[in-house]
């Protein structure tokens, strides 16, 4: 009975719910990291850090390259943070499809081990 | 057919779970990675039996993953009871017991979930099993009503919780239970509702608001942080609490406010209300905004005028702060500003100062989100001394919830004081704070003066629990009224209250029963909670003990004479003098409403009540009708606990005549009232608000005689400082009765004979040295200087 109810639960609901854990981890990621929030604002200046234009051209030109350094300066740091979320992403990717494919080969493993061990 | 099935594979396994536990689970894993270490290290040491080793720790890591994912906690898999049982319940239950709703409650009753409906309601678990039936056939109906609570809650799992509320909400003998605690179905009802809020908090997980990324697009704000609480951060570091506040109709009239470009709110509600939980279920509410973007990741920082203005020592450096501070504001992009108190931002009172030309661009523009808090009170007064201001602010005004989501407020805020002090706060008593604040605390609202109480019962556990006499005791405590039931020694004495008064009253049996009856049912609870303890009309003739009866009433029920308010109403016959009755303070320094404030719990007196002014008289239908009244500063004050004796000579004649016939008070009381209505000396509506109009009857000469002797009682009370006492012979005491008998004046002029008579009589002999400290005197009639 034990390993019956263990069997029909590992094929059944036990691998599935692994599935569903991944996406739900990947959620968990997005969340975390902000993706949309950094995708939205990528470009834009790093915490409004911003200079306003003078009425002179030389002012005009300062803020321009003032506010272009600090959407630099946004930039990387988001980019960055991506950059660590695709990886991470990736990471939990491989993670989840390699999970999904050994859990039902686990049990044929272990009985193959067994069998190689024996003979 | 079995309304369990407990064999069932769900059951099986939840009972394999427990079994299992969290040390079968370690261990499991601890034997799996030994197993595949050693295996390894056999293999690589070409030891075949390596293999089988690494198998058998894999097959081991089966069941712990099996454990760890599934078996240590069973979720729910259908809709039908066993499908829905939740795990703890599953593994409480027993295949080998055939459950009735008695032994099925002695299975769950030492469950958190049960302890906690019983705890508060104040039963004891341990011998409640017989309140159960032990008939099987009844627990399929109890099971099937535990389903439906589940239901009601919308819990895909039936709890422990709510079979316990099935089976109290079924037994009979815990419906008693509650009748005699002064609980109902219905307050069961709620304590599950509580049990279930708890409950979702505790199994909900932590939200998370936008991630590390999200202000990233927004700009620093050190001033702001300096000077400021950031409510929205403090949700996020400390958890939201804010319940069923977040979706309240304050929260989303300022969401709808603000999405529709709104830039500024005056959060209107008087002290109490939540105005502060409102901005922070506000700030919960757009932390958790996915949709709209006027709105997402906005974060509200609640600015304090007493710190900013502490801040500025030298001239102008409070403009300064404030500048900066919106500048930062609104340079950051993503701020809203909550300015509680904001009449300190205005001047309004003291400790503030004016900022209205700082805050009228930032308003103006809608640059920056503002949320103004403030009380009706203080709006009007913005209103009225700047009205251009004011109309900018979009108003949102807060009302008192319903009773039923008020207690259930009360009953989260107590949750939080159970944590904090380690007590526990029944759900009695939180319906006691609810009910007693809301009689004596008037100034304020619900639901901030309910918890206020429940906080100040919490110095006045009984064992550990705070219960409704915990509150009673604070309310008692704090604001010198009797809101408890009368102790056993208190009850003895409103049954002979009558006796106690009549020690120092003569005859008027009649008006000291009245009397009398009012107090006994106002002590009892029985009496109209929203109407004064009793409102008596007294009329009779001068000195036939009206004003004495009042006294008596102050000094036996009240325990001291001071507590009496004593009105002339003939200096009340201007229309002016309305001012004098409901001064907040301001401009007159003494007034009843000022009175009763300090002293609430009193006898208001109110002398020849037919010469007041007409609009006085109306002052005084709401006092008796309602039970309070409403001072110039609009706040109103309680006669709740006070008895109100109304006092006039008006039909003194007519009893004297009726008396004179020979009839009896009951007789013609009912014509004289009459009499008095038609003859236009009092209206019938001012009438008809007293509990009850009292007929004095004027004195005979022997009754004098027994108020001479009580008088003499005075005397002899200030002559013990001489150490001499004196005594009247019957003789003496007629004699006195005869010279001091005055038909108009009643008894009032025997005190004076009495003072001439015994007083100089007795000085001439001291001074003649006649008596002496030890000597007891004893008049007769030729003795007596008259």
């Amino acid at each position: 009975m034990f390993m019956l109810d263990l069997v029909s639960w590992w094929y059944g609901s036990g691998w599935t719910g692994r599935l569903g854990s991944t996406r739900r981890r990947l959620a968990g990621l997005a969340e975390v990291f902000s993706i949309a929030i950094l995708l939205r604002t990528l470009f834009a200046p790093w915490r409004r850090i911003v200079t306003y234009p003078g009425a002179s051209i030389e002012a005009r030109l300062r803020a321009l390259s003032d506010n272009f350094i600090s959407r630099c300066v946004g930039f990387t740091a988001r980019f960055f943070v991506l950059l660590a979320a695709a990886v991470s992403f990736v990471g939990l990717c491989v993670f989840g499809v390699l999970e999904a494919i050994l859990w039902p080969l686990l049990p044929l493993l272990a009985i193959l081990l067994i069998i190689k061990g024996l003979l | 057919m079995d309304a369990l099935n407990l064999a069932s594979p769900r059951a099986r396994h939840a009972r394999l779970g427990k079994k299992i536990g969290h040390g079968g689970y370690y261990i499991l894993l601890a034997v799996t990675i030994c197993c595949i270490l050693a295996g390894a290290g056999l293999a690589v040491l070409k030891i075949h039996y390596g293999y089988s080793l690494i198998g058998v720790g894999l097959f081991i890591l089966m069941p712990a993953l099996w454990w760890r994912y599934y078996l240590r906690d069973v979720p729910p898999t259908d809709n039908t009871l066993m499908g829905r049982l939740s795990n703890d319940c599953l593994i409480r239950l027993q295949p080998s017991v055939s459950y009735s709703p008695s032994t099925l409650w002695e299975a769950i009753r030492t469950d958190t979930q049960t302890l906690y409906m019983t705890n508060h309601l104040l039963l004891s678990t341990d011998g409640m099993q017989g309140c159960f039936s032990e008939d099987p056939d009844a627990l399929a109906l109890i099971l099937a009503a535990a389903t439906h609570i589940a239901d009601n809650y919308e819990s895909r799992t039936v709890e422990i919780g709510h079979i316990a509320a099935a089976l109290l909400e079924d037994s009979p003998v815990v419906a008693e239970m509650l009748t005699h605690m002064k609980l109902t179905r219905a307050d069961l009802v709620a304590v599950t509702d509580w049990l279930q809020r708890l409950f979702v908090a505790v199994h909900t997980k932590p939200e998370s608001f936008g991630g590390v990324g999200r202000d990233w697009a927004s700009g620093f704000t050190p001033r702001l942080n300096q000077f400021g609480h950031n409510l929205s951060q403090s949700i996020e570091r400390h958890g939201a609490h804010f319940g069923a506040l977040v979706d309240s109709p304050g929260v989303r009239d300022m969401k709808t406010a603000f999405s529709q470009g709104i830039g500024a709110i005056a959060l209107i509600g008087p002290d109490g209300i939540g105005k502060t939980s409102h901005a922070y279920a506000l700030a919960q509410n757009v932390l958790a905004e996915s949709q709209d973007r006027t709105l997402q990741h906005k974060q509200i920082i609640e600015l304090n005028a007493s710190s900013i203005l502490s801040a500025a020592r030298e001239p102008g450096q409070l403009e300064f702060i404030l500048i900066s501070l919106f500048n930062e504001a609104i340079h950051a992009g993503n701020i809203m500003l909550f300015l509680d108190d904001a009449q300190l931002f205005f001047h309004g009172g003291p400790g503030s100062f004016d900022a209205t030309q700082i805050l009228l661009p930032a308003v103006q523009g809608r640059a920056v989100q503002l949320i103004f808090a403030m009380t009706p009170h203080d709006y009007e007064a913005l209103r009225a001394t700047n009205s251009a201001f004011a109309s900018l602010l979009t108003p949102v005004v807060l009302r008192e919830p319903p009773e039923t989501e008020i207690l259930e407020i009360v009953a989260d805020a107590a949750g939080q004081f159970e944590g904090r002090h380690n007590l526990l706060i029944s759900y009695a008593a939180v319906k006691a704070a609810y009910n007693l604040s809301g009689r004596y605390e008037t100034d304020t609202a619900y639901p901030g003066k309910a918890i206020r109480l429940l906080e100040q019962s919490l110095t006045h556990p009984n064992h550990r629990v705070i219960d409704a006499q915990s509150v009673e005791a604070a309310i008692e405590q704090t604001r010198g009224v009797k809101a408890g039931t009368a102790a056993p020694i208190e009850a003895d004495e409103l049954l002979h209250l009558e006796d106690r008064i009549h020690e120092r009253m003569i005859n008027q049996t009649r008006a000291v029963q009245v009397v009398a009856d009012a107090l006994r049912r106002a002590r009892a609870g029985v009496g109209n909670p929203k109407r004064p303890i009793g409102s008596f009309l007294f009329l009779g003739p001068t000195g036939v003990g009206k004003t004495e009866l009042a006294k008596a009433v102050a000094s036996t029920y009240f325990k001291s004479e001071t507590n009496m308010i004593r009105l002339d109403m003939s200096e009340y016959q201007q229309e002016s003098d309305v001012t004098r009755i409901l001064s907040d303070g301001q401009h007159e320094t003494r007034s009843l409403i000022l009175s009763v404030r300090q002293q609430p719990f009193s006898v208001v007196l109110l002398d020849e009540i037919e010469k007041a002014h007409p609009n006085i008289l109306n002052l005084l239908l709401q006092m008796l009708d309602e039970g309070q009244l409403t001072d110039t500063g609009g706040r109103s004050v309680s006669f709740k606990d006070c008895v109100i004796i109304a006092t006039s000579n008006a039909g003194a004649d007519s009893i004297r005549e009726h008396i004179e016939k020979g009839e009896q008070v009951e007789q013609f009381e009912t014509a004289l009232t009459d009499e008095l209505i038609h003859s236009g000396q009092f209206r019938p509506e001012l009438i008809n608000r007293f509990d009850e109009v009292v007929l004095f009857r004027p004195l005979n000469p022997d009754e004098l005689a027994q108020v001479v002797r009580l008088m003499l009682r005075e005397v002899n009370t200030t002559l013990a400082s001489q150490n001499i006492s004196v005594e009247l012979t019957d003789a003496a005491i007629a004699r006195i009765v005869e010279t001091g008998n005055d038909p108009r004046l009643g008894a009032r002029p025997m005190r004076r004979a009495l003072q001439r008579a015994v007083e100089n009589t007795v000085a001439g002999k001291i001074l003649r040295q006649e008596a002496n400290p030890g000597d007891h005197i004893t008049l007769d009639a030729g003795d007596l200087q008259i």
